[in-house]
């Protein structure tokens, strides 16, 4: 048997093979270019201390969780009580840093008085600006930040349970041994 | 908060006085417009990932487009803004891949496939030839 | 009640499939069986779709499937539509059609072939079906309740999908690639027996035509569909589920010549097995596409790897058989090549070669950012720009062959009398291309006038053809006929393609009413913008007064619609055709004081996009009845 009839099968099971790898990877999750960069530099104003403005200088010396959330967010509002969860729970690690994208800072600072705020500082970005220059591009999402103010790990998409219990929570426990 | 560089286009014909329609991204010459054209036809919209830059009105896709828009004005060249776009969302947001070494079957494959299939024919069909003529002088 | 009894009707269905399937081996039994079998099948494989259509109609809620696609203000055309909307639903009607394509052979060809061969054929074709009607049956159950009753609501049919093109294009894409199972089944036989009946090329003929015609209609259908919806006057993206369906296209009209050449000729016969397989596994391919979630794309259905795994597997047991089958026993039909060099048996090769050739392009360009995902590295994205710029040279060799060949001799061709009979048109061509544009008034562009002298090629060769033929019989054949309507059909495309592509031009403006935006010579006034109601939406409906000079006015109406089950929106273009031109105008987003940003588009040539796909049908109709007229000959 010639062995160049049997190529269309070879040619077939490197298709089958393909698919069956492709099957269990997600498409449409964009991995972030900004992973062990430090964090873009911002100066917003900050949502809980009105006046004052808010930097990437905020994040050096501990591990930060940089949410971005929004009013107008469905899933934003499904992580919610997770946030509230883990922000709350004694010792607490790292610090919730909240990024309110594209929203309106009134609306947010109610929805936040009746549902709870979960973050230690919010940055107001109105105009998502400062949101693209973290490549941002669904919410909500969360950067995980080490000491030094770098981004290690991007999360798109709510936080679960399963994400915090499998991949945050030792991520963060990494970065706070971390020198 | 945007502002925009308005110049209304004087058109060759008027139409009993009626006030003409402004264009949303207004260029100072043709070129800079076929720049924004391109650019935004050939960047992937992230949000709805099935269209382009141009197509696209998620939220995102507007305000990537004024970026490309205010840059165009601000002189940068194609290639800082793409590299801008690049450096936040990776090589995703490039509808036309980049040529490089994970890349280059992509490109160049199409045209090898046709030449070794063409080549692998004319091989064939030349080698049986002399192969049956062969046959036959024997 | 009625959910129920298509559930039911959907396990009897499951058992003649089986029956036709495994028939068992006495022959005579075996074949005995066939007819009720298949027939069986399909009464009940009709039944379940009636009634999952009458779920539909009913807006039976508690149907699960029916409450993910439809609404209660729904209108009537589009209930039944979403029956197929989704990936339970259309997988019925895939379902269906295979039967009812199995059917046809029974009845229209059961006489053509020896007995036993049809009987294999039937037989496999049971294999298939009773693998889709069991994936159906168990992971992907269209008739699932969920008690107790849920909200009479209903999530609703996607804004995009209401429209009569979800009624046409995906019955008539479901006739194509399912009806390509035929011509597998039947090279699969062949291998097997080791044997092909002296008219086996004739007799398959017409099981390839017509899926090939149908699968044609319904990409056009598409195209139309996305055009007159999308907003921005697109009819093609490269998106991977549309390059899913032209993949088994392209691989079918290699099918079709290859097919030819063995009915004239008696050759290629390994070669044209070869093809059919390979083309059922692209249909294939493409219903695995659609349904796994392993590709982005608008046109995927919700979906669910654990269905993705059940039917790679299944995929990966049908069509590894089938190319261990050609690998094994191929060698019974492998005849050396007895043409020279120059022929049009080696033209119609080339002519595989390079459909293969586009298969495999499109095929890497889609698959490639899966690859590069597997192995860790970049993700990428492979789009538009990409499959235009390495399409076009893979392609217009193919379309200079199509003006040659019918000129080319069997068997033996002396270039130097092609030469002399083509050089006149092919210099006709030349200027055409560079010279007609100018003419009708638009600036000069490269890709243009090389598309149009492609176009033209083909269009001037093939009346060449056309004439000399009448020249000489005084007659042209049903054959004849249809080769030249559907080459005409893929000049009119291509022109209709370059031209568009080439001259389209475009404006994005912010209007209010009473201003008037200019493009391409033509006024557009927005007379008025009001809101208006629909079925099931509500609308901001603008009004535009479109004219050329001191023309006559023309009127032309665009939507921005939300629609009442979640107040999603959706922007309705208006649109004004005619044979060389279309204006397009889509709404955008209201601005302030009344304001509007609005988008028009001069689109010409786009009617002859969707003429050149409705030739390929008329051609596909003519070759069927040449088959009809060889059978009454014989």
């Amino acid at each position: 048997m010639k062995i160049r009839f049997l190529l269309p099968l070879l040619l077939f099971m490197v298709v089958i093979g393909i698919l069956g790898r492709g099957l269990r990877l997600h498409p449409n999750v964009i991995p972030s270019p900004l992973i062990n960069h430090p964090a873009p530099a911002f100066a917003l104003p900050s949502m809980l201390h009105t006046g004052e403005t808010t930097t990437d200088k905020n994040f050096l010396g501990h591990v930060t969780l940089v949410n971005v959330w929004a009013t107008w967010c469905y899933a934003c509002a499904q992580e919610h009580p997770f946030l509230l969860e883990i922000s709350t729970a004694p010792q607490r690690d790292f610090m919730l840093y909240g990024l309110n994208y594209k929203d309106d800072p009134a609306k947010a600072r109610d929805w936040l008085k009746q549902h709870g705020n979960p973050y230690q500082q919010i940055a107001i970005d109105e105009t998502g600006d400062t949101a693209i220059n973290w490549g941002v591009y669904g919410s909500p999402e969360t950067f995980v930040l080490d000491k030094k103010g770098i981004i290690r790990y991007k999360q798109t998409g709510p936080i679960t349970q399963e994400v915090w219990a499998q991949t945050l929570k030792p991520l963060i426990e990494k970065l706070r041994n971390e020198a | 908060m945007k502002k925009f560089i308005v110049m209304l286009f004087l058109c060759c014909t008027f139409l009993n006085a009626a006030h003409a329609a402004e264009d949303m991204f207004t260029f100072q010459n043709a070129q800079d417009q076929q720049r924004f054209d391109t650019l935004t036809t050939e960047l992937r919209c992230l949000v709805c990932q099935n269209q382009n830059l141009a197509e696209s009105n998620a939220p995102l896709a507007i305000d990537l487009r004024f970026q490309i828009y205010k840059k165009i004005l601000q002189g940068e060249t194609n290639k800082n803004i793409v590299d801008y776009l690049v450096a936040r969302y990776g090589s995703f947001i490039l509808y036309s891949p980049p040529f490089n070494l994970t890349t280059f079957i992509l490109w160049l494959g199409p045209l090898l496939v046709l030449l070794s299939g063409l080549g692998f024919l004319l091989f064939y069909l030349r080698g049986n030839k002399q192969r049956t003529l062969h046959v036959d002088v024997a | 009640m009625v959910p129920e009894l298509g559930n039911f009707a959907l396990i009897i269905a499951l058992a003649f499939a089986l029956i036709q399937a495994f028939s068992p081996v006495a022959s005579r039994v075996r074949v005995t069986l066939n007819y009720p079998a298949v027939l069986g099948q399909f009464v009940f494989l009709s039944f379940a779709m009636l009634c999952l259509i009458a779920s539909f109609l009913q807006n039976d809620m508690s149907v699960v499937y029916v409450q993910e696609h439809s609404h209660r203000l729904l209108p009537f055309m589009y209930r039944v539509g979403a029956a197929w909307g989704g990936h339970e639903g259309s997988l019925l009607l895939w379902c269906l059609i295979l039967c009812g394509w199995t059917l046809a052979l029974l009845i229209f060809s059961g006489k053509e072939l020896a007995v036993m061969t049809i009987s294999r054929i039937i037989s496999l074709l049971g294999f298939i079906s009773t693998g889709f009607i069991s994936f159906l049956f168990f992971t992907s159950d269209p008739f699932r309740r969920i008690f107790p009753l849920t909200p009479a609501a209903g999530e609703d049919l996607t804004p995009v999908l209401q429209d009569p093109g979800l009624i046409f294009h995906p019955p008539m894409l479901y006739l194509g690639y399912v009806g390509f199972a035929i011509a597998f089944a039947f090279a699969i036989c062949a291998l097997i027996e080791g044997k092909l009946d002296k008219n086996w090329a004739q007799t398959l003929r017409p099981w390839v035509i017509m899926p090939w015609s149908f699968l044609s209609m319904g990409i056009v259908l598409g195209s139309w569909w996305a055009y007159r919806e999308l907003g921005w006057g697109g009819w093609w993206f490269w998106d991977p589920v549309e390059n899913a369906s032209l993949l088994p296209w392209l691989s079918a009209t290699a099918l079709l010549h290859a097919l030819i050449v063995s009915e004239k000729r008696n050759a290629f016969k390994g070669w044209t097995l070869l093809l059919a397989i390979v083309t059922f596994t692209l249909s294939l391919l493409g219903t695995f596409l659609v349904r796994s979630g392993v590709l982005v794309s608008v046109h995927t259905f919700a979906s669910d790897p654990t269905r993705g795994v059940f039917l790679l597997a299944y995929l990966a047991l049908v069509i590894g058989g089938a190319f261990v089958c050609y690998g094994v026993r191929i060698k019974h039909f492998y005849h050396p090549p007895a043409f020279e060099l120059f022929s049009r048996e080696t033209l119609l090769l080339i002519n595989s070669v390079i459909l293969l050739t586009a298969v495999a392009t499109i095929s890497l360009g889609t698959l490639y950012p899966i690859v590069l995902d597997a192995l860790d590295l970049e993700k990428i994205s492979v789009g538009a720009p990409y499959f235009n710029l390495v399409f076009l040279p893979v392609i217009l060799p193919l379309l200079l062959l199509m003006g040659i060949a019918p000129h080319v001799n069997w068997h033996n061709q002396s270039f130097k009398a092609l030469w002399k009979k083509l050089r006149g048109v092919f210099l006709l061509c030349v200027s055409g291309g560079i010279a007609l544009p100018l003419l009708a008034g638009f600036e000069f562009k490269w890709l243009a006038s090389l598309g149009l002298a492609f176009a033209l090629w083909i269009m001037l060769a093939t009346g060449q053809y056309a004439y000399q033929l009448w020249q000489q019989r005084k007659s042209v054949s049903w054959q004849n006929a249809a080769m030249i309507v559907a080459h005409l059909g893929i000049a009119v495309l291509a022109l209709g393609i370059t031209l568009n592509k080439a001259y389209s031009e475009e404006r994005q403006v912010k209007i209010s009413p009473h201003e008037t935006v200019i493009l391409a010579g033509y006024q557009f006034t927005l007379e008025k913008i009001a809101e208006t109601r629909g079925p099931n939406f509500k609308s901001e409906t603008a009004t535009f007064r479109v004219q050329k000079n001191q023309g006559t006015p023309h009127y032309l109406t665009a939507q921005q619609r939300i629609y009442d089950s979640h107040e999603q929106s959706l922007s309705k273009p208006g649109i004004i055709a005619n044979v060389w031109r279309d204006l397009y105008l889509a709404l955008g987003a209201p601005l302030d004081n009344g304001a509007w940003s609005v988008r028009i588009y001069y689109k010409p040539f786009v009617r002859w996009i969707w003429s050149g796909g409705f030739m390929l049908l008329i051609g596909g109709f003519l070759s069927l009845m040449n088959s009809l007229s060889l059978r009454r000959k014989a």
